[in-house]
């Protein structure tokens, strides 16, 4: 069951996004930024640290995103973390990520690899995909470099794991 | 005439003194009126003694009598019952040997139990004691391989990790890409 205010959170994200006419956009650069949230010690805690003034977490936001991603999207994580909600910011953007999706009747599928992916092999891995679990979906390629190589994707509940780090654990397991 | 009386006779021969009184001329024998005085005072002594002082000294012997009779008689009980306490003195002691000997082989009795008790709990820890450091060197034994294979596979791994990554070019990494897909596709 999901947080009443997580989800407002991102339902008001979405309108905005939705609003200003970028949910597309918004949406990708949102989701990267949850991922390097979730993944970076640092920022995490920059950004959460209750002793750090709002104005100075805001102004880490401005640095990180600023000429990088949309004006919309810098202001929605800077509202999101200036209320006090910063640790849940990858909850936040994973429920606008769903409902931005849902609204183009598409599933979310996260695609773990160790290396970035061209669009081409993008489009064949999400029609590969779509074939594999018969649903629409919304690609999301994450870059982590813990996968190692390969590639793991995540549609719903399913996972499909073809990772070098998978098989190096199975392989530990046996040892 | 014997000789007494011709000492008496003259003896008793009343001379005359210068106021010309009688005296007596024999000094043993006293006159005749003494004689008869001294005899009657003497009859009268002894029947007044007879008489008053009789009673008590028989009285007072009597007493004695009794009091000999009866510190005999103290004497006979306080035999009587020295003998008795001989006798139970006696028998105590025989008493107190037996009870000295029932002690002595109940102590050896509980002394052989205590030992024998002793004997068994210390054989019972003993078999305990090598039993658990039995199990402890099994425990240990099997720690140590489990340690060791640990130790191998962390070995094992890291060398995984170590060629793995270093193998790991680009073009591996889009074969392994490729691969995914067409197995994913393939799957479908």
């Amino acid at each position: 069951m999901s947080d009443p205010r997580i989800d407002g959170y991102a339902r008001a994200l979405f309108e905005v996004a939705a609003a200003e006419g970028t949910i597309d956009e918004v949406e990708d650069e949102l989701f990267r930024f949850a991922r390097s949230f979730e993944s970076s010690d640092a920022l995490r805690t920059a950004l959460t640290d209750e002793q750090i003034p709002v104005a100075k977490r805001q102004a880490i936001i401005e640095d990180l995103l600023g000429g990088k991603a949309t004006t919309t999207t810098t202001q929605l994580v800077s509202m999101v973390v200036g209320s006090g909600r910063g640790r849940d910011l990858p909850a936040i953007i994973d429920q606008l990520v769903a409902r931005a999706s849902s609204a183009k009747h598409l599933e979310v599928a996260e695609v773990r690899t160790a290396v970035a992916l061209t669009d081409e092999q993008q489009a064949r891995l999400a029609a590969a995909l779509t074939n594999a679990t018969g649903k629409q979906l919304n690609l999301k390629v994450v870059v982590d470099p813990s996968v190692l190589g390969g590639i793991v994707a995540t549609v719903g509940d399913t996972v499909i794991d073809g990772s070098v780090r998978t098989r190096i654990d199975q392989l530990k397991s046996r040892l | 005439m014997n000789v007494l009386g011709a000492i008496i006779r003259p003896m008793a021969k009343c001379g005359v003194d210068d106021a010309g009184e009688c005296v007596t001329s024999s000094p043993l024998l006293p006159e005749a009126a003494e004689l008869i005085y001294g005899g009657l005072a003497s009859l009268i002594i002894f029947f007044a003694l007879y008489k008053f002082a009789w009673p008590q000294m028989k009285k007072a012997l009597d007493a004695r009598t009794a009091r000999i009779q009866k510190e005999l008689d103290e004497a006979d009980a306080a035999e009587s019952a020295a003998t008795t306490e001989v006798v139970q003195i006696r028998q105590a002691l025989g008493d107190i040997e037996a009870e000295r000997a029932r002690i002595l082989a109940d102590a050896d009795a509980q002394a052989a139990a205590v030992l024998a008790d002793g004997r068994a709990r210390i054989e019972a820890e003993v078999a305990d004691l090598q039993a658990k450091a039995a199990a402890d060197i099994a425990a240990a034994r099997g720690r140590s391989t489990d340690e060791l294979r640990g130790e191998i596979a962390r070995l094992s791994s890291a060398a995984v990790d170590h060629v793995v990554r270093g193998s790991l070019d680009d073009s591996t990494h889009q074969e392994l890409i490729e691969g995914f897909i067409a197995r994913v596709g393939v799957g479908s």
